[in-house]
């Protein structure tokens, strides 16, 4: 049981399913993939399985001693009891959203969040484009209130295991939309798209891990447009297949900023919003989206976004 | 003699990895698109930069690559990456030199490369995008 890892298992339906998507886009969409593109994607997926492996030790040792400290004890024999496997999954997948959303919203969490849309492609290869460096960040400790309230390190590592699954056949433009019923509640191809656009409209909305109601209940939901072309990628594309540079690169300049600064900024390029600078020499995405409304005249309903009325990192206008 | 689980797991991957990406080469995806024409240009010079409006252009002549400038005078370089466009918006850190092939551009960043343009008259442009870094010595 304790050894049990869903996401191993699922490897093999990995290759299968992008064996698939491949053949799907030789016939249907070639541009989908772009093979040096895909090779990259897939690097970065064993990278992040051995990053895992060698820097996840200290993420475990803090969850077992957290786990003494349980609120409720559900015994020995934890993995007997039932109730607890769905809601743990369903507070998981809570959880999820909110290290997602802060994956974006604070920049030393993007640094490792950001090798996952480091792809201009959306396909299922991309869903392997995991980072290396999550470790490296405290994303961790959103998962210790629900150690704390008595679930079983493994079992919320089993749980963060399907969760990871479930989000894997989201990554496609093979699949135009779901039965409404399944968009209304769960995250699919269609909201994941949204996740992953640089359009100005898309930026930094739909952070759900597999249930959209997140996003639907904290603001954050933006439904795909059919009338313009989703650019995929990141704001400033890297224009390089480097994998190392793709892995480092916002460590690279986030320290480079940090290291620059005047000293009173110095934790504001750790802790704001990707794009912040204390000269407002850059843009974060809400000024991107700002600008983009005010020039198309768009979104006079999306004034005040959520993002600005809820910022995670505590900023309030960029210097 | 056992080899580690992770060591075996890893070769394990490695080789569905190559597999896959040489499929992905093997089926041709991707293809190479160009900047076919000025509508082409202007999409891939907003998605560089949201609302960059591409008041003049040089494009090279394999359609790979080109210079566009907006009406405030800023200059961008957009260039072929894979099967998709990146580009840049040159600052001071830029600079550009006239080669018997054309034009190089060097946007300042090492990992976003020079870029080398096919133009006819190149001279204009590199002059235009020197004056950058100039205009920050001043």
């Amino acid at each position: 049981m304790l050894e049990f890892n869903p996401v191993q298992y699922a490897v093999p339906l990995f290759v299968i399913a992008v064996l698939a998507e491949m053949i799907w886009a030789k016939f249907r969409a070639p541009q989908a993939y772009e093979p040096k593109d895909t090779l990259v994607s897939l690097l970065f997926g064993l990278g992040s399985t051995v990053a895992g492996a060698l820097l996840g030790g200290f993420a475990v040792w803090a969850f077992f001693a957290a786990y003494e400290f349980r609120v409720f004890d559900m015994g020995p024999e934890w993995w007997a009891v039932w109730w607890a496997w769905p809601v743990c999954f369903i507070l998981d997948d809570l959880k999820y959203y909110w290290v997602h959303r802060a994956g974006h919203r604070i920049r030393w969490m993007w640094a490792a969040h950001v090798n996952h849309h480091s792809s201009q492609h959306y396909n299922l290869s991309t869903a392997l484009r995991q980072t290396w460096t999550g470790p490296l960040t405290f994303g961790f400790l959103f998962a210790v209130p629900l150690v704390l309230l008595g679930f079983h390190p493994v079992m919320i590592a089993i749980c963060g295991g399907f969760n990871l699954i479930y989000q894997f056949w989201i990554h496609t433009e093979a699949i135009k939309r779901m039965p409404r019923w399944f968009e209304a509640v769960m995250n699919t191809p269609s909201h994941h798209r949204v996740h992953h656009a640089t359009n100005p409209r898309y930026l930094d909305r739909n952070y759900a891990g597999v249930f959209i109601v997140w996003d639907k209940l904290f603001g954050t939901f933006t439904p795909e447009v059919d009338d313009e072309a989703i650019r995929y990628g990141i704001v400033k594309q890297l224009g390089s297949f480097n994998l190392l540079w793709a892995v480092f690169h916002e460590w690279v300049g986030m320290i480079s900023d940090i290291l620059r600064a005047p000293w009173r900024h110095k934790l504001s390029y750790l802790l704001r919003e990707p794009g912040w600078s204390h000269d407002g020499s850059r843009e974060t995405s809400d000024m991107i989206r700002a600008r983009w409304e005010q020039r198309t005249g768009r979104g006079a309903a999306l004034q005040n976004s959520v993002a600005d009325q809820n910022r995670i990192a505590g900023a309030q206008e960029a210097a | 003699m056992s080899l580690p689980p992770l060591l075996v797991q890893t070769a394990g991957s490695l080789a569905a990895i190559l597999a896959l990406a040489g499929l992905a080469w093997w089926l041709k995806l991707g293809g190479a698109p160009t900047l076919a024409d000025e509508a082409a240009l202007q999409s891939a010079a907003d998605e560089v930069a949201d609302g960059f409006e591409v008041a003049d252009y040089a494009l090279s002549h394999d359609r790979t690559a080109a210079l566009v400038r907006d009406s405030q005078g800023r200059i961008m370089i957009i260039r072929r990456h894979g099967n998709r466009f990146a580009g840049r918006i040159l600052g001071t850190g830029a600079c550009a030199s006239v080669t018997d092939a054309g034009l190089s551009v060097d946007c300042g960043e090492r990992r976003f490369g020079p870029v080398h343009l096919d133009l006819d008259e190149p001279q204009a442009w590199a002059e235009a995008i020197n004056r950058l870094s100039e205009g920050s010595d001043a």
